[in-house]
C-alpha cells in the first residue's frame, strides 16, 4: 500500500514537472514579444514555487517561503537597499502605497513596474498552485497543454516570435504528459493495483518512442507553404498603409487612402471599409492634402510648408478673394475606423474645426492643405468633429478674365515639371487648348479632353510605368486606361505644361448617402465614406479667385459650385430642393439618386492603394470564435440545464410519465458518456454494467423501481421519495 | 399476496437446495425442471447417457413426495405398455384395469426416440390432453402430472426422431452436460457410501405443489413483456437461417415458462431478463435451422441468441 502511494506520488511529480516546463514555455517568449525583462528571475521564481509545491511541506511553511521568494525577486530587480533592511521596507511600503492609491483611483497607467512585476509574480504563484492541482492532484493535463499550444501558435502567427522550437518542445512534453496521465487514469478507473515501476517503464517507453518517432516525422516531413500570407508582415503593412506610406512597386493593391504617391500605377481591388460618416449640405469633396512636385513616376512634396497651430480656426487653409461668394454651412464628421487616416478631412471653405474634446487643437498647413489634430499633445484623431464652412461659389465669368501674363513667380512650385517629361505631353497640352484664350476655358478643355477622347476608367488592368517611362506620358499616349490618379496627374502636368499653376489633391469623394440611420442630429443629409471613395483631383490657381477644384476623371463629376452671373440664392434653393424632395417628385429623384450611386460605385475606384482591412477579418474571427464558444458551452451545459429542469419535475410529479422521462434522461446522459443502452440489452443488464463502471449500485436500485413501474404496472406513490433520491444521486454523479 | 408468496418462495428455495444435494453443480437444470413442473409443462432432456437425467427426475419426485414412474422406450414397446391394459380377473369375473406407468405423477420417458411413432404419440397425446382412453373408458391423469422425456443426441440405428408437432408439446428442452472435474469429484465423494437420493427427504407435499402451480398463474405479465415475447417469436419466423419459426403455441409456452421462472426468482412479475434467459430453452426445440445454417456450424441456440440480441427490449409502459 505504501509503495502504491509512493508510486502515485512519483507519477504526480512527473506530471507536475511537465506542467512546470509547459509554464516556462509561456514565460520564455515574453522577453521577445513584450518589454518584459529579467525573464530568468521569473523562471527561477516559478521553479522555486514548483519545488515548494511538490515538497509536500505544510502550507504554513510553503506560503511564507514563496512570499519571501517573491520579495527577493523584486529586490533583485528593483531595489538598491540591502535586502530586508529598514530602508528596504520603507521603499517597499512607499511603493505599495503609491500603487494602491493608483489602483483605487483606477489610474492604471500610474502603476509602477515594480508593482506590475509584483502582480505578475503573484500570478505565477497562483499558476504554480493551479498547475499543481491540475497535474499532480487531478492528473488532467489536457486543457493546459491545449492552451499552451494555442498560446504558442498565436504568438508565432501574430508576433515576431518564432515558436518553431517551442511548439516542438511543447508537443513532446504535452503528449508525454497526456500519455502518462491517461495511464494513471486507467489504473485508477479500473481500480488496478498500480503496476510496479518496471511495468510502468514498459508502459512509458513505447509511448516515448511513438512521440519521438512522430516528432521526427513531423519535423522532417515536407510541408505545404501557407495558403495565407504570414499575418505579421501583412498586418504590419496594412497598418502602415493606414497611417504611413506604401512601399513602391506593388502591382495590385487594395484601394484606400495612402500617403506614399511616389510611384503611381497598377491595378487594385475594392475595399468597402467605412472610413468615416459625414453630415454635409451636399455630396462634395472631402479634402485631405495636396502635393506639388511631379517626379515622372508619382508625386512628392518639395515644399513641406509650415504648420500653424490653432484652437480650431483654419481660415488660412483656403483664402478666397472677395469676389468669391461664400455660403455659411456646417458639416459633421465621425470616424468609423480610426487608424485608417491620420489627418482630418475637411470641405472646401472650412473656417473652423471644432471638436467636443476640449483639449483638441489643430495644426494646419496652408501649403500642403494638411490638418492634424492634436489631442493631449499627441497627434490623434478625434472620434467626431464639426466643420464651420464658408462654402465657395466659384464665379466662372471672373475666372474667364484670366488670360495669362501675370507674375507667377510665387507659384513656381506649382509650375514644376520634371526634365524627363517627354515633349509630346507639352505639345498635346498646347494642342488641346489651342482654341481657348482664357485660363478657365483652357482648364475646362483639358478637363474634358479625357472624356472627349474616349479614355477609359479601369481599376484592374492598369500598368505600372517602366523605369524609363513617364507616368503621364504612358497614360496619355499608350494605355489610355486608368483611374483617378492617372487622370488628375495628367491634367496637372498638362496645365503646368501651358504655364497654368495647378496642384494634385487627395481626399475622398462625397460618399454614399445613408438614409434612415440618423447618426447625426439635424436634417442635413448623411454620407458614408468608404475606402473605395478615396480619390484624387486637381486644383487650378486663379489669381483673383484662389485654388479651384477640377475633376478630370472619366465618370466623375465635379461637386463644386460654379456660378456664372446667376444669383447664389437660386443655386442654394436648387440644392435645398434636391435634398428635401417633394413627394411627387420622388420617382424622378430616385432615379437620379440611383444614377448617382451607380456613378459612385463606378467611382469607387479612386486610386489610392493601401490599406487592407484586417480588423474586419479579426472581428469576424472573434465573432466566429465567440459563437463557437457559446455553442460549445450550451452543448456542454445542456445536460446540466436539462438536469435541473428534470429534477424539478421529478420532485413534484409522481406520475409514470415523469419517471419514464427522468429515467430516459439518465439513459441519454449515459449514452453521452459512451454508455449507451445497447440493442437487445435489458434495463437490468444495463444498470449492472453502469454500476460496475461507476462503482456504485444506485443505477440498479433505481432500475428496479423503474422495472416495477414498467413491467409490474405499479403506481409510484409509495416509493416516490426513494425513487427521487436515487434518481438525483445518479444524475448528480453523471453530471459530475 | 406478496407475504404469502415470500413464504412459498422460500419453500422453493429450500427445494432447490434439497435437489442440489443430489445434482451437484447443476442448479440451472434443476431450476428449469422445477420451472416446467410449476408451469405444468413437460421437459425434453437431450443428453448423453449417464449424466444424471434419471437422478434429476427422481430427486424432483422425492422432494415433492410424488409418485415416480419410469418407462424405458424400446422399439417393441406398445401404446398399452404406456397407458396400461384391462386384464380379465378370473376371481372377480371382470376386467380389471392395470394402470400403465403414465398414471404416475412424475414420469420419466427414457429414450423416447427409440420407440415407434405410434407409442410416442400415445405418450405425447396424453401429455397434452391430460387424460387417457383405454378400452373406451377415459381416465383423468393424476395431478400434478409431469413428464420428463429423454432422447439421445447421437443418432442410433433404428431411432424414430420426434416430429416437430410433437416436440412443440414440451415446454422446455434441457441438457445437463458433463459436470466439471471438481463437481465430478464431489459427486464421487457423495456417492461413496450411500447415494444421496436415498436420504433425500420430501420438502413439500403434493398439495403444496398444486398450490404453487396456482400461484404461478398469478404472476403478472405486462403488455411490454407480451410485446417482447411476440417480437422474439416473430423474429424466429423471419430469420433467414431458420427454416421453421416458432408457433403461437411457443409464445404461450414462453409466457408460462417466464411466469414460473419469475416466481422462482421470487418476483411476482416477469422481466425481459426472464424472457431472454429462457428463449433458447423454450424455443430451441421448436425451430428448425436451415441446412446452410448447419453447414455454417450454427445451432438453434446460437441463432436464437442472435435474434434476442437484435430484438429491442421495450422499456416503456404499454
Amino acid at each position: 500500500m505504501r509503495d502504491v502511494k509512493k508510486e502515485n506520488q512519483i507519477i504526480s511529480l512527473v506530471l507536475y514537472f511537465g506542467g512546470l516546463i509547459l509554464l516556462l514555455e509561456w514565460i520564455y517568449p515574453l522577453a521577445q514579444v513584450t518589454d518584459t525583462g529579467h525573464t530568468s528571475a521569473f523562471f527561477l521564481y516559478i521553479i522555486l514555487c514548483f519545488i515548494l509545491s511538490a515538497s509536500y511541506l505544510p502550507w504554513w511553511i510553503v506560503s511564507p517561503l514563496k512570499f519571501l521568494g517573491m520579495l527577493f525577486v523584486l529586490h533583485q530587480i528593483f531595489f538598491n537597499e540591502p535586502f530586508l533592511s529598514r530602508e528596504w521596507f520603507a521603499q517597499l511600503f512607499a511603493d505599495i502605497q503609491v500603487n494602491l492609491s493608483a489602483v483605487f483611483s483606477q489610474d492604471w497607467f500610474q502603476l509602477s513596474s515594480s508593482f506590475r512585476t509584483f502582480l505578475f509574480l503573484i500570478l505565477l504563484w497562483m499558476m504554480s498552485y493551479l498547475l499543481y492541482y491540475w497535474f499532480a492532484v487531478r492528473k488532467k493535463p489536457f486543457s493546459f497543454t491545449l492552451f499552451t499550444f494555442i498560446y504558442l501558435t498565436v504568438l508565432d502567427t501574430f508576433t515576431t516570435f518564432d515558436a518553431t522550437n517551442a511548439i516542438l518542445r511543447a508537443f513532446v512534453i504535452g503528449v508525454a504528459l497526456l500519455g502518462i496521465a491517461h495511464l494513471q487514469h486507467m489504473v485508477e478507473k479500473e481500480k488496478l493495483r498500480t503496476p510496479p515501476m518496471k511495468t510502468l517503464v514498459k508502459w512509458v517507453a513505447p509511448l516515448l518512442v511513438v512521440i519521438g518517432f512522430s516528432t521526427v516525422i513531423g519535423y522532417a516531413a515536407p510541408k505545404y507553404d501557407p495558403i495565407w500570407p504570414d499575418p505579421v508582415p501583412f498586418l504590419q503593412s496594412a497598418a502602415e498603409n493606414g497611417i504611413g506610406g506604401e512601399g513602391p512597386g506593388g502591382s495590385v493593391q487594395k484601394i484606400g487612402y495612402g500617403e506614399n504617391d511616389q510611384r503611381l500605377g497598377g491595378g487594385f481591388v475594392m475595399d468597402d471599409t467605412t472610413v468615416f460618416y459625414a453630415q454635409a449640405p451636399k455630396s462634395q469633396y472631402w479634402k485631405v492634402e495636396t502635393k506639388d512636385t511631379y517626379t515622372g513616376k508619382g508625386w512628392v512634396r518639395s515644399d513641406e510648408g509650415e504648420f500653424t497651430n490653432s484652437s480650431g480656426d483654419v481660415h488660412g487653409l483656403q483664402e478666397y478673394r472677395d469676389i468669391v461668394e461664400l455660403n455659411e454651412d456646417q458639416a459633421h464628421i465621425q470616424f468609423e475606423e480610426p487608424g485608417l487616416l491620420n489627418k482630418l478631412v475637411y470641405m472646401y471653405g472650412t473656417e473652423q474645426i471644432l471638436s467636443n474634446q476640449d483639449n483638441m487643437t489643430v495644426n494646419y498647413n496652408t501649403a500642403t492643405g494638411e490638418v492634424f489634430s492634436i489631442v493631449d499633445d499627441e497627434n490623434r484623431l478625434p472620434d467626431e468633429y464639426q466643420l464651420e464652412v464658408l462654402r465657395p461659389f466659384y464665379p466662372i465669368n471672373e475666372m474667364r478674365k484670366i488670360t495669362g501674363g501675370q507674375n507667377q513667380d510665387h507659384l513656381a512650385d506649382y509650375l514644376q515639371l520634371p526634365d524627363t517629361l517627354p515633349d509630346r505631353v507639352v505639345n498635346l497640352a498646347e494642342e488641346v487648348v489651342a482654341d481657348e484664350d482664357n485660363r478657365y476655358d483652357k482648364a475646362k478643355a483639358i478637363e474634358d479632353y479625357f472624356t472627349r477622347e474616349g479614355f477609359r476608367y479601369e481599376t484592374q488592368d492598369v500598368p505600372v510605368p517602366d523605369d524609363d517611362e513617364d507616368y503621364v506620358d504612358q497614360f496619355l499616349f499608350e494605355s489610355q486606361v486608368g483611374y483617378c490618379d492617372n487622370f488628375s496627374t495628367s491634367m496637372v502636368v498638362m496645365l503646368r505644361a501651358i504655364d497654368i499653376p495647378a496642384r494634385w489633391v487627395k481626399g475622398f469623394t462625397g460618399g454614399e448617402r445613408v438614409v434612415g440611420e440618423d447618426m447625426f442630429e439635424g436634417s442635413q443629409p448623411e454620407y458614408e465614406i468608404q475606402n473605395n471613395n478615396a480619390h484624387s483631383w486637381v486644383e487650378v490657381y486663379f489669381p483673383n479667385v484662389g485654388w479651384v477644384p477640377f475633376e478630370p476623371t472619366v465618370g466623375f463629376s465635379n461637386p463644386s459650385n460654379f456660378v456664372s452671373g446667376e444669383d447664389i440664392n437660386d443655386i442654394l434653393e436648387r440644392e435645398q430642393d434636391y435634398q428635401t424632395p417633394e413627394p411627387t417628385e420622388q420617382p424622378d429623384l430616385q432615379e437620379e439618386d440611383s444614377d448617382d450611386s451607380e456613378d459612385e460605385e463606378e467611382n469607387q475606384a479612386g486610386a489610392f492603394f493601401s490599406l487592407s482591412n484586417p480588423t474586419k477579418y479579426l472581428l469576424i474571427g472573434v465573432a466566429v470564435v465567440l459563437l463557437g464558444l457559446i455553442f460549445w458551452l450550451v452543448m456542454k451545459k445542456r445536460y446540466a440545464i436539462l438536469g435541473k429542469w428534470k429534477k424539478k419535475q421529478m420532485a413534484h410529479n409522481r406520475d409514470v410519465a415523469t419517471f419514464t422521462d427522468g429515467y430516459q434522461f439518465i439513459l441519454k446522459l449515459l449514452a453521452n458518456q459512451g454508455l449507451a443502452l445497447e440493442e437487445g440489452q435489458t434495463l437490468n443488464e444495463y444498470a449492472q454494467k453502469v454500476d460496475r463502471w461507476y462503482g456504485h449500485s444506485d443505477m440498479s436500485a433505481l432500475t428496479r423501481y423503474y422495472e416495477r413501474t414498467v413491467y409490474r404496472d405499479e403506481p409510484l406513490d409509495r416509493n416516490h421519495h426513494e425513487i427521487y433520491r436515487l434518481w438525483n444521486r445518479v444524475v448528480e454523479n453523471l453530471l459530475g | 399476496m406478496t407475504q404469502q408468496m415470500t413464504a412459498q418462495q422460500s419453500k422453493v428455495e429450500q427445494l432447490l437446495d434439497n435437489m442440489e444435494k443430489v445434482m451437484v453443480g447443476n442448479r440451472e437444470a434443476i431450476e428449469l425442471s422445477l420451472l416446467a413442473l410449476l408451469a405444468e409443462g413437460h421437459v425434453l432432456l437431450e443428453d448423453v447417457p449417464g449424466v444424471g437425467k434419471t437422478m434429476l427426475v427422481r430427486a424432483l419426485a422425492k422432494s415433492f413426495d410424488l409418485e415416480f414412474k419410469r418407462i424405458q422406450f424400446t422399439p417393441d414397446l406398445l401404446p398399452s405398455d404406456v397407458t396400461g391394459v384391462s386384464i380379465y380377473n378370473q376371481k372377480e369375473m371382470n376386467f380389471e384395469f392395470r394402470p400403465g406407468p403414465i398414471l404416475g405423477n412424475i414420469v420419466l420417458a427414457d429414450e423416447i426416440n427409440r420407440t415407434s411413432p405410434k407409442t410416442q404419440s400415445a405418450l405425447l397425446e396424453s401429455m397434452e390432453e391430460r387424460n387417457i382412453t383405454v378400452d373406451g373408458t377415459t381416465m383423468e391423469l393424476k395431478r400434478p402430472f409431469f413428464v420428463m422425456a429423454t432422447q439421445n443426441p447421437i443418432e442410433y440405428e433404428g431411432t424414430y426422431p420426434l416430429p416437430e408437432a410433437q416436440l412443440d408439446r414440451f415446454l422446455l428442452k434441457l441438457s445437463l452436460g458433463y459436470p466439471t472435474k471438481d463437481e465430478e469429484i464431489q459427486m464421487l465423494d457423495r456417492t461413496s457410501s450411500v447415494h444421496p437420493i436415498d436420504r433425500l427427504d420430501a420438502v413439500m407435499q403434493k398439495e403444496d405443489l398444486i398450490q404453487l402451480q396456482e400461484e404461478v398463474k398469478d404472476v403478472y405479465v405486462s403488455d411490454a413483456i407480451k410485446k417482447y415475447i411476440v417480437y422474439i417469436v416473430n423474429g424466429t419466423r423471419t430469420h433467414p437461417l431458420l427454416e421453421l419459426g416458432a408457433s403461437p403455441r411457443a409464445s404461450i409456452s414462453m409466457m408460462k415458462a417466464a411466469k414460473a421462472y419469475a416466481f422462482i426468482q421470487k418476483r411476482d412479475y416477469v422481466l425481459p431478463d426472464d424472457i431472454k434467459h429462457l428463449t433458447s430453452h423454450v424455443l430451441g426445440h421448436r425451430v428448425i435451422i436451415s441446412s446452410e445454417a448447419k453447414f455454417e456450424g450454427k445451432t438453434p441456440a446460437s441463432i436464437l441468441n442472435d435474434i434476442v440480441k437484435k430484438t429491442i427490449v421495450p422499456i416503456e409502459r404499454g
